[in-house]
């Protein structure tokens, strides 16, 4: 397997460089922690997200999950630049939205799309949160909302916005005469409906979706996720799709980015992922995943103790503190002091790990046996024989 | 109106149940309905259930289910505008809604203890862990505050918390979601309950906490022999920790049968179109399974069947509500359809009076 001296380079060499619709290199964003007297001393950062590479092609679905505190939501509002980067690299459509060198990166120079520019760009790409309460001007009708976009780029003929609003209701499975209604007026499945409607009414290339269904009912998940596929399909829509229920990404996904702790432990074609996951952390991921199958109550990883802290993440590869393949290899002293670069362990499949390799069926099946938790007996305290 | 009647094979509904000494806690045709400004919600219209001793119940719905307001009356916990206005609730016997306030504080948190879905709403901040254990212990086992602080650090080291006489001196803020979680649990276990009612307990947790989560769960109910009534929305954790499964819909008690019927062969159209809707993981499927529409408004239910306008088997019977029904013999379900999903002959009996005479007795019971 090859090895690539950057991330950058490991990932462009895999995928063809001319279907890609955005391209991420070396993306970090830290958010300064301050405190002292006047909070203006700077003790430290939330290493958000910290340096993520990887590419999305036209027309595709890339799933990107991972738990709290792995940066996938920073992610997304720092493609859109709703959050200014720290630094790195994003191009969409083939503009570069902004290049902003790191601290040791002195021969690089900076470059940004001013607003102007930005703002024509912003047409092309699209966002669904994941509150269908708070993401919607509860003060704007459902016309307002939707046609807010197209009046914002020009579509200045009322009537010629309401007859595209109506339309775009229409495909969402809205009722096009509720189009004067109010939020609050909507289920949040509805609502949700909206925040796509609204994402689409620009007829965008990309849509980043931020945990569009996880504030849903189960019932009502099904429904959207199916309309999700519909537009994707008649609209050629590309989606960047963030989320941390695997079963959900796994429908949706072309590929998928596993990120932990601001950064990208693996990425691969979606059967690949799950079918051979190559980094220990997906495998105690897929792991943890309870199954609606009594039949097949399975054993599971059970990863000790809490996700770290981002403003403190662990030296060397971020995941050795928990890391079951670790322990299995004797703590090989590689993952605490070396970072694991992203390389191609398989065809088309890049995971982040010294090891990789160890990870096959009987390893995962001593790892469920060493982490399985086995029930401590409750003796009774001396002091509490004496109350 | 069209008189219908259906081809049963249930027998007549008894209108008084004999105690069972096995069973832990026994819910009788409890209604819990709030008045609100905008009219009555009937959020908990009419349920039964039963838990046997050392038995897991999971308790499964969507919003507006009722379950989380089920549970809150078994504790007693509700609160104007809300009221329990009609049934039985059995513990080990006694009916605790019948209890004076002091007595049900005896068994609240002591033989009964709940567990919550948002830990750092449920957990009070001003107080530090150690203390808010120590606090039921000493509530329900009396005795000195420095015994009651032991057996608060060995309840945290019992849930797994690392460190835990440092811990205990912590404020909930201070810890994670999970460690915050585990805290709850170390709190609820503290007075060694017969029944911990578990209110989506790992719904805010990220997977691979819930696991850690729902590992400790089971491991300290086989070690403590405790019931377990596990409210939840997954049906993954449903199917991973109960023995037995009711549905609710809307208030009501749509199926109940143990786990692996209800995985299997399930025979309520909710419960079919709950489970084929779900993604899961390893499967590929072009679309998923949709139930159309949305969970009826409850200031504005419609009459009949509950269901009905988002059923796929919806037929003119349907208009008249049906009584949960035996379908097996340990398997009942709202639904006019026959045990093996077929639609009902048309006989001569009305209808009407079945549904009436059973919703009296409430019911065929949900075991």
């Amino acid at each position: 397997m090859m090895e690539y001296p950057t991330a950058a380079a490991a990932v462009q060499a895999a995928t063809n460089g001319s279907t890609d619709l955005v391209k991420v290199e070396n993306l970090v964003k830290h958010f300064e922690i301050r405190g002292g007297l006047l909070g203006i001393t700077k003790l430290g950062a939330v290493k958000a997200v910290d340096g993520v590479t990887f590419t999305v092609k036209h027309g595709e679905s890339l799933g990107l999950v991972g738990e709290s505190g792995c940066g996938k939501t920073t992610l997304g509002k720092v493609i859109l630049r709703l959050l200014p980067a720290t630094s790195g690299r994003v191009e969409v459509g083939g503009k570069v939205l902004f290049d902003i060198p790191a601290a040791g990166e002195k021969h690089r120079k900076a470059q940004m799309l001013d607003n102007k520019q930005m703002k024509t760009v912003r047409r092309d790409m699209q966002v669904v949160f994941q509150d269908p309460y708070g993401s919607l001007n509860p003060r704007m009708s459902v016309g307002e909302l939707v046609g807010e976009g197209p009046l914002v780029h020009g579509m200045t003929d009322k009537k010629q916005r309401e007859a595209l609003v109506r339309d775009i209701l229409g495909k969402v499975g809205l009722n096009q005469s509720h189009i004067h209604r109010y939020p609050h007026e909507f289920s949040g499945g509805q609502r949700q409906r909206i925040g796509i409607a609204r994402a689409l009414a620009l007829n965008p290339d990309l849509v980043v979706l931020d945990e569009p269904v996880s504030a849903l009912d189960v019932s009502i998940q099904s429904q959207v996720l199916n309309l999700l596929d519909d537009l994707q399909k008649e609209f050629g829509l590309t989606y960047l799709f963030i989320a941390h229920n695997l079963a959900v990404v796994e429908h949706i996904s072309d590929r998928v980015g596993v990120m932990y702790l601001g950064k990208m432990a693996e990425l691969a074609p979606v059967d690949e992922i799950y079918t051979h996951p190559q980094h220990p952390y997906t495998v105690a991921l897929l792991s943890a995943v309870p199954e609606p199958d009594p039949h097949h109550r399975k054993k599971r990883i059970i990863l000790k103790g809490d996700i770290p802290s981002p403003a403190n993440p662990p030296s060397g590869c971020r995941f050795h503190t928990r890391c079951w393949l670790r322990e299995q290899l004797g703590r090989p002293e590689r993952c605490q002091t070396e970072e694991p670069l992203m390389r191609e362990v398989r065809p088309d499949h890049f995971a982040a790990c010294h090891f990789s390799e160890e990870i096959n069926p009987k390893a995962v099946a001593d790892a469920v046996i060493d982490t399985a938790i086995a029930p401590t007996p409750i003796t009774p305290t001396a002091a509490m024989a004496e109350a | 109106m069209q008189t219908t009647a259906v081809n049963t094979i249930a027998p007549a509904p008894t209108p008084a149940r004999a105690a069972n000494p096995d069973e832990l806690l026994d819910i009788e045709g409890l209604k819990t309905y709030f008045a609100t400004a905008n009219g009555l919600v009937k959020a908990v219209d009419g349920v039964s259930l039963q838990i046997r001793q050392a038995r897991t119940l999971g308790v499964v719905g969507e919003s507006g289910s009722g379950k989380s307001i089920t549970a809150l009356s078994v504790m007693r916990l509700i609160e104007r505008p809300g009221r329990i206005v009609a049934g039985q609730v059995r513990f080990a016997g006694q009916d605790i809604l019948k209890l004076k306030d002091d007595d049900m504080r005896e068994i609240r948190g002591n033989q009964i203890s709940m567990i919550f879905q948002e830990p750092m709403t449920s957990l009070n901040p001003v107080f530090t862990c150690g203390d808010q254990i120590a606090e039921a212990v000493l509530r329900h086992r009396g005795g000195s505050k420095k015994a009651a602080m032991l057996r608060a650090v060995d309840m945290l080291s019992q849930v797994g918390i690392p460190d835990p006489k440092r811990r205990a001196k912590q404020y909930p803020h201070e810890l994670s979601g999970g460690m915050r979680q585990r805290v709850m649990i170390a709190m609820a276990l503290s007075t060694n309950p017969e029944l911990l009612i578990a209110d989506e307990p790992t719904t805010a947790l990220d997977v691979t906490i819930q696991a850690q989560i729902l590992e400790l769960m089971k491991a300290l109910r086989e070690q403590n022999r405790m019931a377990i009534m596990l409210i939840t929305h997954d049906l993954g954790v449903v199917a991973e920790m109960s023995d037995d499964v009711t549905v609710m819909y809307a208030g009501k008690v749509v199926e109940a049968t143990d786990a692996l019927t209800l995985f299997d062969t399930p025979h309520n159209p909710y419960t079919k179109g709950l489970l084929a809707s779900i993604p899961r993981l390893g499967e590929h499927r072009e679309r998923l399974e949709v139930i159309k529409g949305v969970v009826p408004n409850p200031l504005n239910l419609p009459s009949g069947c509950l269901f009905k306008r988002r059923c796929p088997y919806a037929m003119p019977i349907c208009d008249v509500a049906p009584p949960l029904r035996q379908i097996g013999e340990n398997h009942v379900s709202r639904c006019w359809l026959t045990p093996d999903g077929g639609k009902p002959e048309i006989g001569e009996a009305p209808l009407k009076a079945e549904a009436e005479a059973s919703s009296a007795s409430l019911t065929v019971e949900a075991r």
